[in-house]
């Protein structure tokens, strides 16, 4: 019963943090993540500069399909 | 044991599968429930991925988990994002999914619901599905290049040219045909179109709050903006039952379109993340659910198709458009069996962000096929309807005439009945002032839907509210295809513009962008301006363009793809790419011949213009309408202008590969393969993503 409990909350918690990701919500944090900004060679964006300039790269190329 | 047990699981699905299939195909007389096309989809698509996309993956592509994707090898947390593989599903899901195989199903079920169904099913599989698969395997071994890029290694200098203006092609017609599918939604229809105007300022306070208040925070903004639309759906029955507000929201087609050129000028002008990225944030929620609610109802409502398996409409005298079986069927389906467009997707976001090579298997094949099971939806929601309301949604005024008693007289004529108070009670039950002549599919889509989830939720007292839920979903569906595609559509022409005076492709210089954006949009708009003002409701002519379009887009992604797979040596295996594009070559130049010279006058754009220029000069036009008839004999010859110039653009690349093939076949030049060098991946074998628990080349598994 705990066993499936456990189960269930872990789960959860990453279908959690898939839906976060599909959507956008967690586009930041895998920034903060990402090798770039570990090997610091680029001024890390703020999270409000980080949202416009996501935006601005996404928005310049085919993204939505007929 | 475990392999046996396999096995005759496989061949109960294949077997189930092929016996729905031929029930489908073979049942005549009464009508057929809807469960059995979702069982042979659903097997058909099973047993297709099981057998089919591993066999493509293993013998012609041969992919490589050992070698790192370009996720690994320029993580940068911005385009490079190693990304979850459910979660790249989704997004890819999200990026093909438009609103062309909800509308070319329920426009091709006009010929019956067999011709359209088996395209679907099979075009996806061995077509669609093929095309996005190994385009985004292409991509990934090309450091997440795009199409005319590869196009442009692979093929040649003018190959990528030539993908290149057919992109920026397909992107005005498409947003040309798309705006005129919202526009004969909302026309005369106060309840939608208060409704879809109220998004604009949703969308607009959204934006400020994700970008002043709260950035990035997107779940917590779709919920606030999801409430308000929710509410502005149900407040749009207030605004239609106010005479002096639903006077000011009844709008004619004319006053749409310039509303929406308007719109999409301004779109393109605005910062995106004020009105751009928060519309495509609302959307996405109400997409994915609108499109598992639909599933969840048809397979909980299991209604009766009462379209007959084939109309007499196969003949080519279709009241929805005119042309046979085929091409036309094929044409119109577009993108629920195979897009050209997905092409552009699968060598643009996705192959940046998957984690390995094989995963390209599960989200370039898997994503079509659920894309197709859409289109099989929408061909359901279509076929459930009634016949004859089917055909007076769907007919343009110019066939079955303006009134309820006209089209009911016509369409009974036809073999399927249908009395002029059904109409007018149906159109009054979905709070509507008129159902008659609202060609485009959205309308009828929305009945369909209407009906499938009031059947579900609420009964036939919640089916207004259901129709403008879907007419909601619809529109803005489109509208959000329609703003992003306009400034993709900008900054080619930046790009292009750029060559002939450099300060043009400055994508940041008020002036140009500007410029580009009164091109883009005047480009879409008056295709737009076209199809509003046809008398034969401009779908007619527009949509079989699109689908043109779209279709030669899909046949240069295959050439791209039988380049690649030629130098890669797998000549053995080229009927996987070669095969599908024979037949959409055959399919758009029958289908782009007789939109040009067939002597039809409602097939053919040059006998259309010669018949308009005949009824002028017997005297046949009045007065006050010959100036209206120049013009729509002027958009006649540019629409056979536009299919020319698409036609010959595909005859120059399939030139180019021709002699590109002739040469590595004849050993004439080498075969050289612009593949990334092969680097070995870092990664764990369980590495399932940076935001999955793991860690870049530790073997640390989820948590």
């Amino acid at each position: 019963m705990r066993k499936a409990a456990k189960r269930t909350r872990r789960f959860l918690r990453r279908f959690w943090r898939g839906f976060r990701e599909w959507c956008g919500d967690a586009a930041y944090e895998s920034y903060l993540r990402s090798k770039v900004h570990h090997a610091g060679s680029c001024r890390t964006l703020s999270q409000a500069e980080f949202y416009v300039d996501q935006l601005n790269r996404r928005y310049s190329r085919p993204n939505r399909c007929c | 044991m475990k392999r046996a047990f396999s096995f005759v699981v496989w061949l109960a699905v294949a077997l189930l599968g092929a016996g729905a299939l031929g029930a489908i195909a073979i049942h005549r007389g009464e009508p057929l429930n809807a469960m059995w096309f979702v069982i042979a989809a659903l097997c058909c698509y099973l047993v297709a991925f099981r057998l089919y996309s591993a066999f493509v993956a293993a013998k012609v592509l041969a992919l490589d988990d050992t070698r790192a994707t370009p996720a690994e090898r320029h993580d940068d947390g911005r385009d490079f994002v190693p990304t979850n593989k459910w979660v790249l599903f989704g997004h890819h899901f999200a990026a093909i999914a438009g609103p062309g195989p909800l509308v070319g199903p329920t426009l091709a079920a006009q010929f019956g619901y067999l011709p359209g169904t088996l395209w679907l099913i099979v075009g996806a599989a061995f077509g669609g599905c093929v095309q996005d698969f190994v385009i985004l395997f292409c991509s990934i071994r090309r450091d997440g290049k795009s199409l005319g890029q590869m196009a442009r290694e692979e093929v040649s200098r003018r190959g990528g040219i030539i993908a290149q203006l057919a992109v920026l092609a397909i992107i005005i017609i498409l947003l040309g045909v798309i705006a005129l599918v919202v526009v004969n939604a909302l026309r005369a229809s106060p309840w939608a179109t208060f409704t879809i105007s109220m998004t604009l300022p949703i969308a607009l306070l959204l934006g400020v709050y994700l970008r002043f208040l709260r950035p990035g925070k997107v779940v917590e903004a779709s919920v606030i903006g999801l409430a308000f639309v929710l509410f502005v759906v149900v407040a749009g029955r207030w605004v239609a039952e106010s005479p002096s507000w639903a006077h000011v929201f009844t709008l004619g087609g004319v006053s749409l379109a310039i509303a929406i050129i308007i719109y999409g000028y301004i779109a393109s002008v605005l910062p995106v993340w004020l009105l751009l990225a928060p519309r495509d944030y609302l959307i996405a929620f109400i997409k994915a659910g609108a499109i598992f609610s639909l599933a969840a109802g048809i397979l909980f409502v299991r209604p009766d198709v009462l379209m007959p398996p084939l109309t007499r409409f196969v003949d080519g005298t279709g009241p929805v458009f005119a042309g046979k079986i085929f091409p036309f069927c094929f044409i119109t389906i577009a993108c629920g069996a195979i897009s050209g467009f997905h092409s552009l997707i699968s060598s643009g976001t996705t192959p940046k962000m998957i984690l390995r090579e094989s995963q390209a298997r599960f989200i370039g094949y898997g994503a079509m096929l659920l894309e197709s099971f859409v289109g099989v939806m929408a061909m359901v929601a279509a076929c459930a309807m009634t016949p004859g309301v089917y055909f007076a949604i769907n007919s343009p005024a110019g066939i079955v005439g303006h009134t309820a008693e006209a089209a009911a007289t016509t369409i009974s004529s036809w073999g399927y009945h249908i009395d002029a108070q059904t109409m007018t009670q149906l159109a009054q039950s979905v709070g509507e002032q008129t159902l008659l002549n609202r060609t485009g599919g959205a309308p009828s889509l929305a009945v369909g839907m209407a009906q499938i989830f009031s059947s579900t939720i609420g009964g036939g007292r919640l089916l207004g509210i259901w129709y403008h839920f879907a007419i909601m979903f619809e529109a803005l569906f489109v509208l959000t295809v329609l703003d992003a595609g306009t400034r993709v559509g900008r900054f080619m022409i930046h790009e292009m513009g750029g060559r002939l005076w450099k300060p043009l492709a400055r994508t940041n210089w008020l002036p140009a962008v500007l410029i580009c954006s009164a091109v883009i949009v005047g480009s879409w708009g008056y295709f737009l301006y076209q199809g509003v003002i046809d008398p034969l409701g401009g779908i007619n002519s527009l949509w079989p363009l699109f689908g043109i379009a779209n279709q030669l887009l899909a046949a240069v992604a295959l050439v791209v793809a039988t380049t690649i797979l030629m130098k890669m040596g797998r000549l053995r295996w080229l009927w996987v790419t070669v095969i599908p594009m024979l037949a959409l070559i055959i399919i758009t130049m029958t289908s782009s011949y007789q939109k040009i010279l067939s002597p039809n006058p409602r097939i053919g754009f040059l006998s259309g213009a010669n018949d308009l220029a005949a009824q002028i000069a017997g005297g046949i036009v009045p007065a006050a309408r010959i100036a209206e008839t120049h013009r729509l004999m002027f958009n006649l010859r540019l629409d056979a202008v536009v299919t020319s110039i698409l036609v010959v653009m595909i005859l120059l690349l399939i030139v180019e590969a021709l002699v590109q093939w002739y040469g590595i076949l004849s050993r004439r030049h080498e075969a050289v393969l612009h593949e990334s060098p092969y680097i070995a991946t870092r990664w764990a074998p369980d590495f399932s993503g940076a935001g999955h628990g793991t860690v870049v080349g530790d073997a640390v598994g989820d948590d």
